[in-house]
């Protein structure tokens, strides 16, 4: 059988005939993600070896990295401590997030399907409120003077808590605040995914005499590990970029306490408008969360199937 | 296999389910009605506060003296306007809109109804011309706003600032010199001193002088009174304003705690500076060699003097130190703070709410009284178009004149009509409450004209914070900064 070697023009025909809808389909999307996120983050990436300002444009800078060791030095090394601030913030939102996900929606699982319902959208209301209200509500309840959580205390005959004016506790206060906020996507996607899992397994456990804790720990859990791997990465990100929840609740700081990394590449960059040392910072982040993704995806990663 | 349950009214659930869900949004979104300040009882016309021995003793000047003067005026519509021609009439030829930037400008507060009585009337005047008001608020994120603006050169001609902010405005080459638009009128009208402010590059001016704007006491003489509590003198020391501050902290019978002193403490205000700068002629953000001036041992007296009015004198409430400004304002309107410092803007706003006030200069330390604060101008953006700039400026002309305080006077929606702090010119006469500010000026500290100026309040702002919540010693605290600070105040 004698081989014809297809020619280019026909092969590029051939594939535009069979893939090229599909291309017409992407290219809208592709064209805002190129035009309004790619050139930017790599132009911020150029940025931030550069001396720039918007009416000028930017200028190299002698030595390149400059823009990063003002950075880590610059204001009494703040950008260190909201480093700091931020792991200390998401390792306790994560966690508590990803446990507290798992606890509400196994406890969900088991109603009817009505009040699974009803609680998924109770439970998802938070995602879908402005983080600015959010923030606001918790403002006041944390109001020394006047907030409710002192209310409480004061019930019970306890000295009232300065939460957001003690630099010794208005972080945690910040963190309780997002933690007491329902992780709304953790309920949803937790609770989806053990709707998934086939109940044979629950079946031939309680043939084996598990119980109800053990059939959680033992097949819910590991079923699941897919979906914790997700909702860990994007909590992650999610907490490493915390900021309208503290520009809302402390908007003039408390000490440095409250700092975190976005709170000073918005400081940097759209208050000193120093925005080659802002673009440095942000690429700071991206590295940690690049890092810290990895890492988490190389610990959580599951090849689950059923 | 999986089970399947059967759920005939599951379709009904979900229409349920969306229909709470879109209630408790559109719930949350709603304006908070609780936010509200809750209306304070509008002073008795007749009830005139009954001197006390301490403020016969130093009776303030006359002018200043009619209790009657912080009762806000009724309120008439405001009167037709008409065109009056004079400095209202730009020679410009320009048709068409002036973008201006107003701080603290939100529609029919108490800053933005003297602009938009005063822009009209300058639209009666040169018909051609539409003048649209941009407020940003007095904060940093409010100065992030305007400098983007300028920046970008879009949308805004003329902005109304604070001095301040000009010396990097004027580095970045964002702001016109007015001094080819100066006549011999304005020179002769505008206090030397204060245009000299503006004097920042080649010896050019760069804004129009609007007002000056120090830092003052107000005291809540309701809460005086409901304490039993005489007003102290109006010259009074810091142990006195001490003493009245503990006497004025005390607990309703409803179990309501009212505070003797509140200020708001934020990197973009120096509300609460004048309180312990005060200790020492030395103690000052930056020299006059340009070197960092709070790091030395009368700083860390004053410094100690101020956190101890939290700490051991507990006459401030529990966050002060972190308060929002709003609850500051919102805490003296309802009665909540027997005192607050604050700049002069507010006063209007308290006259509006019909709080019974009196405003104090700061008291001395060591016979030093002294207060903080800056110079409110006007200044005109880099526009291109000649005639445009000329219109831009014959707007900034009119807006820092005497004649905006005749055709915005006092009493229509303006209770201290156009002014609201003692005018940069010597034909704007000033009403009561402000002119309580005018005795003032010869003690005031105007912020320094550095370029890193906002930069150097954030360096320093957290260290006051922690100072003021006793979480650092004012020494270790200004110690830690005084190397950056230092090279901060000597940027050019």
């Amino acid at each position: 059988m004698q081989y014809i070697a297809p020619t280019r023009p026909i092969s590029m025909r051939r594939f535009f005939e069979k893939h090229g809808w599909s291309y017409l389909f992407v290219l809208p999307s592709m064209t805002t993600f190129t035009i309004f996120v790619l050139v930017p983050v790599l132009w911020a990436f150029v940025i931030s070896f550069q001396k720039y300002s918007i009416r000028s444009g930017g200028r190299w800078l002698d030595p390149i990295y400059d823009n990063y060791v003002e950075a880590f030095t610059s204001l009494n090394g703040i950008f260190v401590i909201s480093i700091r601030n931020t792991l200390v913030y998401s390792a306790f939102t994560v966690i508590a997030n990803i446990f507290l996900g798992l606890i509400l929606s196994s406890l969900i699982q088991p109603l009817t399907h009505r009040w699974r319902t009803f609680f998924r959208a109770a439970y998802y209301l938070p995602a879908v409120t402005s983080a600015l209200i959010i923030g606001m509500t918790w403002a006041y309840i944390y109001n020394a003077q006047w907030g409710f959580a002192n209310y409480i205390l004061r019930l019970v005959s306890l000295p009232p808590v300065r939460w957001l004016s003690d630099p010794d506790i208005a972080l945690a206060s910040v963190t309780l605040s997002a933690v007491l906020t329902i992780p709304a996507t953790a309920v949803v996607l937790y609770s989806a995914a053990m709707g998934s899992i086939p109940t044979e397994f629950y079946e031939a456990a309680e043939i084996d005499g598990a119980n109800g804790i053990q059939k959680w720990w033992y097949i819910t859990v590991p079923l699941i590990k897919s979906t914790t791997l997700y909702l860990v990465v994007l909590y992650t990100i999610a907490s490493f970029e915390v900021f309208e929840r503290i520009y809302v609740m402390v908007p003039s700081g408390v000490g440095n306490s409250t700092q975190t990394i976005v709170t000073q590449i918005y400081n940097n960059g759209f208050k000193d408008f120093n925005f080659g040392v802002a673009s440095a910072q942000a690429f700071v982040l991206f590295v940690m969360i690049a890092t810290v993704a990895a890492l988490q995806f190389r610990f959580l990663q599951s090849d689950v199937e059923y | 296999m999986e089970k399947k349950q059967k759920f005939p009214l599951s379709g009904m659930w979900h229409i349920l389910s969306v229909v709470v869900i879109a209630s408790l949004l559109l719930a949350a979104c709603a304006t908070p009605t609780t936010e509200a300040p809750k209306p304070t009882e509008a002073p008795k016309p007749t009830e005139a506060p009954k001197p006390t021995s301490a403020t016969a003793a130093t009776a303030a000047p006359a002018a200043t003296a009619a209790p009657a003067a912080t009762v806000a005026p009724t309120n008439p519509p405001p009167p037709k306007r008409e065109a009056k021609g004079g400095i209202r009439k730009s020679t410009s030829g320009y048709k068409g809109t002036l973008n201006l930037w107003v701080l603290g400008y939100t529609p029919g507060n108490a800053f933005a109804n003297p602009f938009d009585n005063a822009v009209a009337q300058f639209m009666v005047d040169n018909p051609d011309i539409k003048v649209e008001i941009t407020g940003y608020p007095p904060n940093d994120e409010g100065f992030a706003k305007l400098t983007t603006a300028l920046q970008s050169g879009q949308g805004i001609d003329l902005l109304r600032l604070p001095s301040d902010r000009l010396p990097g405005f004027v580095r970045d080459d964002l702001v016109e010199p007015v001094d080819a638009y100066l006549t011999a009128d304005d020179k002769a009208d505008i206090l030397p001193n204060v245009l000299d402010v503006t004097r920042l590059k080649d010896g050019k001016a760069f804004a129009w002088p609007l007002w000056v704007v120090p830092m003052g006491i107000y005291v809540n003489k309701d809460v005086f009174a409901e304490a039993k509590v005489d007003l102290p003198p109006t010259n009074w020391t810091w142990d006195q304003f001490v003493d009245a501050a503990k006497k004025t902290t005390f607990k309703r019978a409803n179990g309501e705690q009212v505070y003797g002193f509140s200020g708001f403490i934020d990197p973009g205000v120096v509300n609460t500076w004048a309180l312990w700068m005060n200790e020492d002629a030395s103690v000052l953000p930056v020299t006059k060699d340009l070197k960092f001036g709070f790091n030395n041992a009368k700083a860390y007296a004053g410094l100690q003097r101020m956190a101890d009015l939290a700490l051991v004198h507990k006459v401030t409430p529990p966050d002060f130190g972190s308060q929002k400004d709003a609850d500051v304002k919102g805490g003296f309107t309802n009665k909540q703070y027997a005192m607050i410092v604050d700049a002069t803007g507010p006063a209007a706003q308290f006259l509006g709410a019909k709080v019974n006030f009196e405003i104090y200069h700061h008291p001395s330390v060591n016979n030093r009284r002294i207060t903080i604060g800056a110079v409110g101008l006007i200044a005109v953006a880099k526009v291109k178009d000649e005639t445009k700039r000329k219109a831009a400026m014959d707007l900034g002309r009119y807006l820092t004149s005497g004649e905006v305080q005749i055709d915005v006077p006092p009493g229509s929606n303006v209770p201290t009509g156009f002014y609201l702090a003692p005018g940069a010119r010597k034909s704007v006469k000033v009403t009561a409450p402000l002119d309580k500010f005018i005795p003032m000026l010869p003690d005031m500290y105007v912020t320094p004209l550095i370029p890193e100026w906002a930069k150097l309040t954030r360096l320093i702002h957290p260290e006051y914070q922690n100072i003021v919540f006793g979480k650092a010693k004012p020494e270790e605290a200004m110690k830690r900064i005084a190397a950056e600070a230092d090279k901060l105040a000597a940027t050019k």
